[in-house]
């Protein structure tokens, strides 16, 4: 479904991503996981749109994503939860859930979009009338997802979505990220939560320094020493 | 509700279009002109500068440009009084281009950069007028005064910079309720946000500047007719754009009501300081009420008083 092949990003002289290659199929949970500055959210960005790639390849079913813009991308079904829930805080929970129906074809469905998302977090409806920057973080994950279910995607990226959660609200999120891969989304998950996104996920990623320093199904990954030494602290 | 403010809207609007016919003195129909004039400006600027938080301090190329336009087609083409009104519009629709084009490269610049940017533009295209023999150079244009009465000329130019200002606060109108304002206003929270949700920021925020430029543009050629000289230095003159900014900001930036209030108060106020004080006091006085207003109510007048409303 998602295919990266060899992608090369650069800051100026920097290399963020030197070669990494990998994929996503369909109704797959992936996690990407790696410490600080090395390359997740990057990755995450070139896919979005939101980067140049310096070299390499980005495969959509088959066909090539290199030089679409971000709303092409997200036309396409790929769309991505930012670090950090980035809310349209001055705006209502509504208002920001109607935002992520912006593009044509999926504003026709906005209604039943709504429904579903207030389906999913009833707390949601209990606030669409607040402002998304008065929420309590777990409340604001919440409305990120949300609005990203709005342009109804097939591919669902998150970036750090547990950032800054109490565990309880962390645990909520992760369940219902569950969830909805169960119900066929495929989901490409970064976090530092190594074991949770480990327990919940069937391949993962380790990127180290923008490249790609293991690779394999989240049980291995979870035995592996190097990961339990970097990541788990056993 | 809704319909009482439709109703008392309409009755405002027809008691507008009513007051030449009540035999006012010339002194008021052109205080209203130019009150109407600025209403146009601020709501115009309003569409990139309020909501998409792309703070233009160059609004007065495309009102100079409109103006520019339309003297210089009324007097190579000889144009009746009528037509020189109509050629406005076109006037309009170059300024608007020239948005196009200047806008592309320019609206990828974002925060204080676009800012400066934009002053550069109308310094250089005033630069460029003024040394265009063609477009009257350093001297200007004149134009051929109406062959009527002062007060039916200025009455006419009144209905028809009042009705300038219906069309573009009902654009504004539909603006700040659609779903492209709200695109805009998702582009001043957050572009890159708003570009991972699919919103073609790009393209909309182009759309916002040309919209922005051409009702400027229109009311430059009005004012052009209005004055019947202009020079580059009137037209382009920054006062202007930092003044459309200003009534903006000090009503309220982003949204429908801001630029109307913020245009009505500082023409009112400024019209009153310039008759009732010396024009150096005036200023002082200006500029302090800027000062107060920037501090104590920086989201402009609307928002201060919504919030003391709420509390």
């Amino acid at each position: 479904m998602l295919r990266v092949d060899n992608l090369t990003v650069c800051y100026g002289q920097m290399q963020a991503l030197r070669g990494v290659s990998m994929e996503v199929s369909p109704g797959e949970m992936v996690a990407l996981i790696g410490g600080n500055g090395a390359g997740k959210t990057t990755l995450l960005n070139t896919i979005s749109g939101l980067i140049p790639p310096a070299g390499g390849s980005l495969g959509w079913e088959g066909r090539p994503l290199n030089g679409l813009t971000p709303d092409m991308i997200c036309r396409e079904g790929i769309v991505q939860v930012p670090e950090g829930r980035k809310l349209f805080p001055a705006m209502t929970v509504e208002e920001n859930l109607i935002m992520g129906a912006y593009l044509p074809t999926v504003r026709k469905q906005s209604r039943e979009s709504l429904r579903k998302v207030y389906d999913i977090f009833p707390r949601l409806a209990d606030r669409r009338r607040q402002l998304a920057g008065s929420m309590s973080g777990g409340e604001q994950q919440m409305a990120a997802l949300g609005r990203a279910l709005m342009a109804r995607p097939r591919l669902l990226m998150l970036d750090e979505p547990s950032l800054g959660l109490s565990p309880k609200a962390a645990a909520e999120i992760f369940a219902t990220i569950r969830v909805l891969n169960k119900e066929g989304l495929s989901v490409l998950l970064v976090s530092q939560e190594v074991l949770e996104t480990l327990a919940i996920t069937a391949r993962g990623y380790v990127l180290e320094n923008g490249v790609v320093a293991l690779k394999g199904p989240s049980s291995e990954l979870r035995e592996d020493p190097k990961v339990k030494t970097s990541y788990l602290g056993l | 509700m809704q319909k009482y403010r439709l109703v008392a809207i309409a009755i405002l609007i027809v008691m507008l279009a009513a007051f030449p016919f009540l035999e006012p003195e010339v002194y008021y129909l052109s205080f209203m002109f130019s009150l109407f004039m600025y209403v146009v400006l601020a709501s115009s600027w309003n569409f990139i500068g309020g909501y998409t938080g792309y703070l233009s301090f160059g609004h007065a190329a495309f009102f100079g440009i409109g103006a520019f336009a339309t003297a210089k087609a009324a007097s190579m083409l000889e144009l009746t009084p009528f037509l020189t009104i109509l050629a406005s519009i076109p006037a309009g629709a170059l300024a608007a281009l020239v948005a196009l084009i200047v806008g592309y490269p320019c609206l990828k610049i974002r925060g204080p950069y676009f800012s400066v940017v934009t002053i550069c533009f109308a310094f250089v295209v005033e630069l460029t007028v003024k040394n265009i023999e063609f477009l009257g150079g350093a001297e200007g244009i004149w134009l051929k005064f109406m062959d009527i009465p002062e007060k039916l000329s200025r009455s006419i130019l009144y209905e028809v910079m009042l009705l300038l200002m219906i069309v573009t606060l009902s654009v504004a109108w539909w603006l700040d309720r659609s779903r492209f304002g709200a695109g805009l206003r998702a582009i001043r929270s957050d572009e890159e946000v708003a570009e991972t949700m699919a919103i073609p920021t790009a393209k909309i925020k182009i759309q916002a500047f040309v919209l922005s430029a051409f009702f400027p543009g229109i009311a430059g050629g009005l004012f052009a007719y209005y004055l019947t000289y202009i020079h580059a230095d009137v037209v382009f003159n920054i006062n202007i754009s930092i003044l459309i900014v200003l009534m903006a900001m000090f009503g309220g930036g982003g949204t429908w009501l801001g630029p109307i209030i913020g245009a009505v108060i500082l023409t009112v106020v400024n019209e009153g300081l310039s008759t009732f004080a010396q024009a150096e006091i005036a200023r002082i006085i200006y500029g302090a009420l800027f000062i107060v207003v920037t501090i104590f109510m920086p989201n402009g007048i609307i928002d201060f008083f919504r919030k003391k409303g709420s509390s």
